[in-house]
């Protein structure tokens, strides 16, 4: 059962901007996330503020530049059917494709999806822990088997969004406005640490809201991809995802950007990786040398070892099929 | 943040959650914002404390209500309409068992604010029947016996029904992937692959609406 | 078996009439046996079914309860006094209310808990309860209510429950009475027999029922008659333990449960809500609708223990083998209820050297309840895994070497036979239709996916029987009510229940109206759980419609002056054997006419004497691993079962697959997880984190497999029960597949990656 609130559904980003300057507000894209936490009582709101009468925040079309533009409320699963995405974004083709379920991926936006807040069953549960304001990281001790390998600090969530590496692998950059001002956000840059603050997720102010996403024109020789294994077939989040976005020079790596999901509390730049296999034709020596690589620095806790070894396979496993 | 927000008093509306549900006194009064213009008027913040006037395309008919700002369409179309068909299971969109199409799509009832299901066609499992008779996707479940104790299976028609009217003629894979939220404890699966299966072939050969 | 059945609800029931003696097995049917579609389906997919859930009553309230958010805590004090001032509420109980100082948790006539304990044993412990006017203002209330709670230390850790420094949760120490022993030969010489011995241990998780219809009743006083809607498996459970509650006469209770959503041994017994709701209702003068959320149903509705089993077979180099030593351990939780696995390992296979014990121990957690088969597919996962083991040491095909040792009687005693036994051809013609041979042989080796196939063998123990009463009415018009109490489930009763009576009276199936689950209007029944209503009410069924029968041609035989054993039933029409001028049609029988129309009743005759009957199972399946990833993809499954006659092949089916995607979540997906170390607490209480199948992780395809011999000495029906058996082997078979892909079993159920990467990781260190 929800806490009570109000709600507002304005229909322009200049109104929706007005009353989060005015309120202790929080957003509502498509609700998923929100709804949840609502009811898990991770927070509670005074205002709810929905996007999801903004026209203007809305659609999937190409940029001047080549480039796509996902409107802010844009759903995942207009996106995982969109024909420029399928084509052309394989990253997020796929990523759109494998979250959560059918009708989430209906109700979802993909702002939404990028800002969501963990789901750490410490988090969403009965739990005071770090991040809502508590002492102590409950899974640091505690049931740790979906938890981070990397960038843990204080708090061990993994984030929970299939497509921030997606984004994050094709180079995407996000629009950010606030009533006063906007900028521009790289999605690598949009989350925040737990070694920089263990209790925020992004680093949009409480006024901002993500406005559209920018993708930049695929490369030629682009190819790209993203696989999560999880425990569950389908409505799971990562233990493992990765992402790739190689561009290939004939059979050689001209570049690579590798971001993992299930690793860490951010979207994770496997720089390690990137530097193994640029410039090589993806033969099995390079393969495996990524695969080491892209657990190199991992720090395990007590029981998600195993997600070494999972790295590793799901990296190997995704190099061989993009190298084909 | 944290600045209190102010709320202005509209003359015209006076409904309270206390006036609704027909308790002594009168509290302060509501936002009334019109129903088909909300979208387009300037709009207000509603109060938690009241009731807010809203209207609900549900199956075709136009339904006109007051509701909690926090009420979930699945709240409302079962506690206050009693259109019960559509089911409650976990209320955390987890499960399926309240699916709904809204404008054609599959979502869950649990997680969307009836006020976000303003301006929308719902349409639940009562609105896929015709008259009396069943719809198509009903009747293949019934003849493939794809339920046992029946109460995941209003969702599963109409994520079924959702699926096929984007997808007319999915194939397995996208049948599997398309009813992949909605959970079946009884486990029916593969009748429901089979009802699916062939609720998609009849339309596609036009033998459904 | 258990001295305790788990599915024995509410003490003695009375012994019933005998029927006519002239019930012979049917030799050919027309409508038992074919595929017909469930006759209340309509209802089930257009939405106008209404379930409990659904129950809307005039001037109705509704509560919420509060529980206690500890794994082991002492209640210092509650205050209500800001709850019982909130907007909407009518009604706020905790353990000083009047009335609500009751015992709880009835076993064998004593209690071992009570409806409000201010000491609270595991997470989720009832600590108050409200009513309001939505549902919304119930919660909202119970939120209101300042709770001062002592914690305690606790212990969750089935293992670490009997240590000598673990928290005491019951007086007496965590072990919950003594081990349970079962014996039979020379242990010890049985090993000194063999050529071959393998031991290992196995575990699996706990799971948790979950059905789609969350726990709750309605509950309607009219001054002393009290009326519930309740989600439940058997309504007349209910009415008992209200009665009892409430000192009320058994009559003036009312339980309806026309329509459930799901049970699977969880809504067997009375919930503390349904209490609750029904002392809310009488302190408000008013109905109150009490559903549990989604979260409360994974911490207090019952679970299926998680069990850890070592299993230490011995066997001659032939495959004969010589001793079974099998120990189970686990936990049921808080109160008293037995977390034993051990009956399939002690009579599944012909082996004169046995020895089993059960030791169930006392947690923190959620008190475990009856689930599909308990203790079987635990039993299954280790027992049929070791098998294999053997098999592979042995050198012999697994399903050959199953065959082998296959039990002829129940070894218990001097032996006791069997009334039918189709195991063998369940593992026979079970492989020849998976293709075992060919799937034995086949390349495993596919890349970095390598498949395998695994079988399994099973059997379910408990068989049904009396009592079961059941009314048949047939109209003039040759329409028919059925009348009966047991719950439909979700599996079919009242479809099969209408085919047994269109059989015997040639009134179509869609025109009879099936009453049930009604404690005021239907016939007492025990409830819907074990595998057992249709050996139990089938029976009776047509024992009702028979009875109907011979009254008719009784009549009929008075109208055309002939004798009823001259007159047969064809088609709703009478017609003479020796005469075929002499017939009547049913509206032409005056003395139908007269009456509107004709009752019978039916009973449940009681099992034969110094015989057995079990359902038996045999299932297979191939599945791919991913030995990268630790991915399992299961491709297809197959169940042979032996469930006696098959009344409806359309539900047979859908049984059989669905208690393989239970056994699927058994073996692959599910496990409660608990904050052992830090809290106690469930941290996975939900759909998303307790991982269900879906339809993308139960098999690509599924095959059943019916073996469909009648048991006519059973019963009139020739029915055994199928529910649990479907899911009993399903886990272990797909046990058996991963290791015939990675030639290392698994051992701790579920095999997500993480269990699939220990092996292979495992196997690389030792390579």
């Amino acid at each position: 059962m929800l806490p009570k609130f109000s709600h507002v559904r304005p229909d322009s980003l200049r109104k929706a901007l007005s009353f989060l300057d005015e309120n202790e507000a929080r957003i509502h894209g498509g609700g998923t996330d929100l709804i949840g936490c609502l009811r898990d009582r991770i927070f509670t709101t005074e205002t709810v503020v929905s996007l999801s009468a903004i026209n203007e925040l809305r659609g999937i079309e190409p940029t001047a530049d080549g480039g796509l533009r996902l409107g802010a409320t844009a759903t995942i699963a207009e996106i995982a059917e969109n024909p420029t995405v399928v084509a052309g974004y394989g990253a997020l083709a796929d990523a759109a494709g494998v979250v959560a379920s059918p009708q989430l991926r209906n109700q979802g936006t993909i702002a939404g999806n990028l800002c969501q807040k963990p789901r750490c069953w410490y988090y969403r549960g009965d739990f005071n822990c770090l991040r809502k304001g508590g002492e102590i990281c409950y899974a640091y001790e505690g049931e740790n088997q979906q938890h981070c390998i990397f960038g843990g600090d204080t708090c061990f969530i993994v984030h929970p969004s299939d497509t921030a590496p997606a984004l994050a692998a094709h180079g995407a950059v996000c629009r950010v406005s606030s009533p006063s001002a906007s900028r521009s956000v790289a999605v690598e840059a949009l989350h925040v640490p737990p070694s920089v603050d263990p209790r925020r997720e992004t680093v949009l102010e409480d006024d901002e809201i993500i406005t559209e996403i920018l993708i930049p024109k695929p490369p030629a020789g682009l190819r790209a991809s993203y696989r999560k294994v999880r425990d569950r077939a389908s409505w799971d989040f990562a233990l493992a995802g990765v992402a790739l976005a190689l561009v290939f020079d004939g059979d050689t790596v001209a570049s690579a950007r590798v971001f993992l999901s299930g690793a860490a509390p951010v979207p994770w730049r496997a720089v390690g990786v990137e530097k193994a296999i640029i410039g090589t034709e993806l033969d099995n020596a390079t393969i495996d040398a990524a695969a080491l690589a892209t657990v190199d620095g991992a720090e395990p806790l007590a029981k998600n070892g195993y997600k070494i070894e999972l790295f590793k396979g799901l990296m190997t496993e995704q190099l061989e099929a993009i190298r084909s | 943040m944290a600045k209190k927000k102010q709320h202005t008093p509209k003359p015209g509306s006076g409904v309270t959650r206390r006036g609704f549900l027909g308790s002594v006194g009168a509290g302060a009064a509501a936002v009334a914002t019109g129903v088909t213009s909300r979208s387009e008027a300037v709009p207000e913040i509603t109060d938690p404390e009241e009731m807010v006037q809203t209207a609900l395309k549900i199956n075709g008919r136009l339904h006109r209500l007051l509701v909690e700002p926090r009420w979930t369409l699945l709240f409302v179309l079962r506690e206050r309409l009693g259109i019960t068909g559509t089911k409650a299971a976990c209320e955390r969109g987890e499960c399926g068992s309240c699916t709904v199409l809204i404008d054609d799509r599959p979502r869950y009832a649990c997680l969307t604010l009836a006020l976000e299901a303003e301006g929308s066609e719902i349409t639940t499992i009562e609105g896929l029947l015709e008259g009396e008779e069943l719809g198509e996707v009903q009747q293949a479940f019934v003849e493939h016996d794809a339920f046992q104790c029946g109460y995941c299976t209003p969702g599963q028609i109409v994520a079924a029904e959702g699926l096929l009217r984007t997808n007319p003629a999915p194939t397995e894979n996208e049948i599997l992937h398309g009813m992949s939220g909605n959970l079946c404890r009884c486990g029916a699966y593969q009748h429901i692959v089979n009802a699916v299966t062939h609720a998609g072939e009849n339309r596609k050969d036009g033998g459904g609406s | 078996m258990s001295d305790e059945h788990a599915y024995h609800i509410d003490g003695a029931v009375p012994e019933t009439p005998e029927n006519d003696p002239d019930s012979g097995a049917w030799r050919k049917t027309v409508v038992v046996g074919t595929r017909q579609p469930k006759i209340d389906a309509y209802e089930r997919v257009s939405g106008t079914a209404v379930y409990p859930h659904d129950v809307s009553l005039p001037d109705m309230l509704h509560g919420a309860i509060l529980r206690c958010p500890h794994a082991h805590a002492r209640i210092l004090s509650i205050d209500t006094t800001e709850a019982e001032k909130m907007p909407g509420v009518e009604a706020v109980i905790t353990s000083k209310s009047p009335g609500a100082d009751i015992p709880w948790y009835e076993r064998g006539g004593q209690f071992y808990g009570k409806l409000f304990d201010d000491h609270c044993r595991h997470e989720g412990e009832e600590v108050a309860a409200v009513a309001a006017e939505t549902p919304l203002q119930a919660v909202d209330a119970i939120r209101a209510i300042k709770v001062e709670y002592e914690v305690l230390p606790f212990v969750v850790d089935d293992d670490k429950a009997l240590l000598p420094d673990a928290p005491a949760v019951q007086e007496g120490g965590n072990m919950m009475g003594e081990p349970s022993v079962r014996e039979r030969g020379d242990l010890a010489a049985g090993f000194a027999a063999a050529d071959v011995i393998v031991e290992s241990t196995y575990s699996t998780s706990c799971q948790i029922h979950a059905p789609l219809e969350p726990h709750g009743s309605v509950a309607k006083w009219d001054g002393n008659k009290l009326t519930v809607w309740d989600t439940t498996q058997g309504v007349f459970g209910v009415q008992q333990t209200m009665a009892k509650v409430f000192g009320l006469p058994i009559s003036s209770v009312r339980v309806i449960g026309h329509y459930m959503g799901g049970g699977f041994g969880a809504k067997l017994e009375t919930g503390k809500y349904t209490v609750m709701a029904a002392i809310m209702s009488r302190m408000a003068a008013r109905p109150v609708k009490l559903f549990l959320p989604r979260e409360d149903c994974f911490t207090v509705t019952g679970n299926r223990p998680g069990n850890t089993m070592t299993v230490k077979i011995g066997a001659k180099s032939d495959g004969t083998l010589t001793a079974i030593d099998y120990h189970s351990h686990g936990s049921a939780g808080a109160y008293r209820y037995g977390a034993g696995t051990s009956a399939q390992a002690a009579y599944l296979y012909t082996c004169p050297n046995m020895r089993t014990e059960d030791v169930s121990v006392y947690t923190h957690t959620g008190k475990a309840r009856p689930m599909r088969a308990p203790g079987f597919p635990q039993c299954s996962w280790s027992l049929e895994q070791t098998m294999d083991e053997l098999a592979a040491k042995l050198g012999m095909d697994p399903v050959e070497f199953r065959l082998q040792n296959l039990l002829t009687e129940l070894q218990r005693g001097d032996g006791m036979p069997f009334t039918s036994n189709q195991l063998a051809a369940c593992l026979t013609e079970g492989a020849k239709a998976f293709g075992w041979e060919e799937a034995k042989k086949a390349e495993k080796q596919q890349g970095h996916l390598r498949r395998g196939v695994g079988a399994a063998a099973s059997f379910w123990a408990y068989p049904g029987g009396p009592p079961s009463t059941v009314v048949v009415k047939l109209f003039a018009d040759g329409s028919a009510n059925l009348n009966m109490g047991a719950s439909d489930i979700g599996t079919g009763t009242k479809t099969w229940a209408a085919m047994i009576v269109a059989e015997e009276l040639g009134v179509p199936v869609e025109k009879i109206l099936v009453e049930h689950a009604d404690t005021a209007t239907t016939q007492y029944a025990t409830a819907s759980g074990g595998s057992k209503t249709v050996p139990s009410d089938s029976p009776a069924v047509r024992a009702a419609a028979m009875d109907v029968k011979q009254q008719l041609l009784g009549f009929a035989a008075e109208q055309l002056e002939t004798t009823p054993g001259d007159l047969k039933l064809e088609n709703l029409e009478i017609v003479s054997r020796t005469d075929p001028e002499k017939n009547l049609a049913l509206g032409e029988v005056e003395r139908l006419n007269r009456r509107g129309l004709l009752m019978g009743t039916g009973y449940r005759d009681p099992n034969p004497e110094d015989k057995v009957t079990f359902p038996f199972a045999a299932q297979f399946c191939e599945v791919e691993v991913n030995t990268r990833t630790g991915e399992i993809r299961i491709l297809r499954f197959l169940g042979a079962h032996d469930s006696g006659r098959v009344l409806n092949r359309l539900t047979f089916d859908n049984q059989v697959f669905g208690g393989m995607a239970m056994g699927i979540g058994l073996g692959v997906t599910e496990e409660r997880v608990l904050d052992r170390s830090q809290t106690g607490k469930m941290v996975n209480a939900n759909f998303h984190d307790y991982k269900i199948p879906t339809i993308l992780d139960v098999a690509d395809t599924h095959v059943c497999h019916p073996i469909d011999q009648p048991d006519n000495e059973f019963n009139n029906t020739g029915t055994k029960g199928l529910g649990e058996p479907a899911t009993i082997p399903t886990a272990a078979a797909i046990g058996n597949a991963v290791a015939d892909a990675l030639g290392t079993h698994a051992v701790n159920a579920p095999l997500t990656p993480e269990k699939i990467l220990e092996v292979l990781r495992t196997q690389e260190m030792e390579a």
